[in-house]
């Protein structure tokens, strides 16, 4: 049952966080009260059930002597220090930050550790104010069938695999990024041995296992920021001379700079230079502006564009370019 | 996580809080710990029977449940050895510090101080702090966040220049309530005065934001922006496309209502609110657009690949 589940393994943690020494497991058997009466199969099982779940939640456990010259006499113990959170402050600026954090995450999992972080915190005389930022409401999804296993494994550092683009790849996760509502992980893909970045909601199905908890490393020179700029937008390195139509495409003049000797422009038009990466895709923005913006030079985008319009224009229309 | 492991790791919350906040009120202390407060009786329950080893009555945790039972008051003591709270789990740390990368996205300048301070302290606490996850919003500029913000605080009325998801420019005039994120993208909710309505605008399209002048309506409780708004609005209709694999990329974009993936197209069902935003996809998508049902939905779309094709005749 739970509830003397639960009440056993606080009075084991109890027992062998108030022990300087390692408690042999006679000993444990004898004090805590929840292994009395259990045959000793049923205490060996149940003592290391109880232990493997505490190193699970987190819980220190070390195993070791007592004795350098009767090393396999094991005993177990908690050392206060690695179990205890270290005390940390917090300014009001920043408790108000932490006001914030218990609501932000939409994944029922992932809030309910977040407000256990909050919990630690508030034993610890931290008191998150939700009260001084009430005009933010931020949040995070993960709506993606493959998160909760893919951040289970990145935060335990499990090995995994899973199917992406018809392919089984075999992962060590490295680490996650939110981007504009999307997952990404990044990982040492074991078959292409190098790393690679994955977009969750693109793996097939749900991730499996392939290794224990802590049986990789992540490299020491790993620079995580470096592999999420590869998701950014590229810097703009190519330049379009634009006709913008009168009081339209703002976001375009907002970055782009006036050319107001350029001719000819079309009545009711202003010519700007903008900037731009990918031709495909600054084509593809243009043409979702339809006649509010015209592409000027170069003549290799000013195609571009147009054969995508004649695309949506349709085949019916005659266009009555040769009349 | 089993509801065992769950519960242990909130006990060993529960003591030192309790032992911090004497006589805590049940119903607030359940709030804190995200549980109902017939959970919280039943672990205060199960402490009852936890302590030192040995199990005499002198060495449990002792617990007032006259206090308990009559005023609804939490007094727990004979726990000195539990002062101190747990470290943060891996996942604990990790779920904690998404979430201030989130308030990060979304404050202004003047409280970027705070959180990054407050994730700083929190990395330094963190199992595994080599590889903390990463998040982004689009959230637009800092200054405008930071200009709404101000107004909101001082309950003021603004207006900005402002491009919507048809592509279209407008200088709304609101009074601005909340900023808010819906799947990846920042959102001002505002009451609009020319249309006396609720709307929201979507942050990275907010131009330059300016004070404007006029009496803020008395206002109500904004409508709950909750994760299926969009699916929620009443005028929206359903529209099929049809599309070639270079544009399978808009079901990881858009909201959809199904997708049915074919040898060498998809068909995705949207749901259209507005027929601008729907022109300009169309328009975006070019040739990627294999067929679209009803056929009519792509009127509007054709109209202005011909009106633009018109005018670079005349150029």
């Amino acid at each position: 049952m739970t509830q003397q589940k639960s009440e056993r393994i606080m009075n084991l943690a109890i027992c062998l966080l108030m022990s300087r020494r390692f408690v042999e497991k006679a000993h444990i058997r004898e004090v805590v009260e929840g292994y009395h009466g259990l045959s000793d199969a049923a205490f060996e099982r149940t003592f290391e059930r109880d232990k493997d779940e505490l190193r699970h939640l987190g819980v220190p456990v070390e195993t070791g002597s007592n004795d350098p010259l009767f090393p396999d006499d094991v005993g177990y113990r908690i050392l206060r220090a690695a179990f205890e959170l270290p005390a940390i402050e917090f300014t009001p600026a920043e408790t108000a930050a932490l006001g914030l954090a218990a609501s932000v995450w939409e994944s029922a999992t992932q809030a309910g550790r977040t407000v256990s972080a909050l919990a630690k915190l508030r034993a610890a005389g931290v008191d998150p104010d939700p009260t001084r930022l009430s005009a933010f409401a931020p949040s995070v999804g993960a709506r993606e069938p493959a998160f909760p296993g893919i951040w289970a494994a990145y935060a335990e550092r499990a090995p995994i695999s899973f199917g992406y683009r018809g392919e089984v790849r075999r992962v060590e996760p490295w680490a996650m990024t939110s981007r504009r509502g999307a997952w990404y992980l990044l990982g040492h893909d074991r078959g292409r041995d190098a790393p690679r970045v994955f977009k969750v909601a693109r793996v097939d199905g749900v991730a499996t296992r392939i290794g224990k908890p802590g049986s990789y490393r992540l490299p020491e020179d790993l620079d995580v920021a470096k592999a999420w700029r590869s998701l950014e937008p590229a810097a703009s390195d190519e330049t379009a001379l634009l006709a913008l139509r009168d009081g339209r495409a703002n976001d375009l003049r907002r970055g782009g700079s006036p050319e107001p000797d350029v001719q000819p422009v079309p009545p009711g038009y202003q010519a700007y230079r903008v900037g731009y990466a990918r031709p495909g895709d600054f084509a593809a923005e243009l043409c979702a502006r339809g006649a509010d913006v015209l592409v000027l030079a170069p003549d290799t985008l000013r195609q571009a564009v147009i054969t995508r319009l004649e695309a949506v224009a349709g085949p019916t229309d005659e266009r009555g370019a040769e009349a | 996580m089993n509801t065992s492991a769950d519960q242990v790791i909130r006990l060993l919350s529960l003591v030192p809080y309790l032992q911090r906040n004497p006589d805590a009120d049940l119903t607030e202390t359940a709030a804190r710990f995200g549980v109902s407060s017939e959970q919280l009786v039943e672990d205060l329950n199960v402490l009852w029977y936890c302590g030192l080893p040995g199990g005499l009555p002198g060495d449990l945790i002792e617990i007032d449940m006259d206090a308990l039972e009559g005023s609804g008051r939490i007094r727990l003591s004979n726990a000195d050895y539990l002062a101190r709270p747990m470290r943060f789990t891996p996942d604990e740390a990790l779920s904690l510090l998404v979430a201030l990368r989130a308030v990060r996205e979304l404050t202004g300048p003047s409280d970027t101080d705070g959180v990054d301070s407050a994730l700083a302290k929190l990395e330094s606490a963190t199992p595994a702090a080599d590889a903390t996850p990463a998040v982004t919003v689009a959230s637009g500029d800092e200054h405008v966040r930071a200009a709404l913000a101000a107004a909101i605080d001082a309950r003021g009325l603004v207006e900005f220049d402002y491009t919507d998801s048809g592509l279209e420019s407008s200088v709304p005039k609101v009074a601005p309530v909340k900023l808010i994120v819906r799947d990846g993208y920042g959102y001002l909710q505002a009451w609009s005065l020319e249309r006396r309505d609720w709307r929201t605008y979507r942050l990275d399209r907010i131009g330059t934001v300016r004070p404007a002048k006029g009496r803020r309506p008395r206002l109500g409780e904004p409508p709950d922006f909750g994760a299926g708004w969009l699916e929620l609005r009443p005028d929206a209709a359903t529209v099929t496309l049809r599309l070639a694999p270079e544009a399978g990329w808009i079901t990881e974009y858009y909201p959809t209502l199904a997708v049915r993936p074919g040898e060498s197209a998809v068909e995705v069902d949207l749901l259209v609110a507005d027929p601008a935003w729907l022109r300009s996809l169309l328009l975006r998508l070019g040739p990627g657009v294999l067929a679209v049902s009803p056929p009519e939905a792509a009127a509007d779309a054709r109209q202005a690949a011909e009106d633009a094709l018109r005018a670079y005749r005349a150029g």
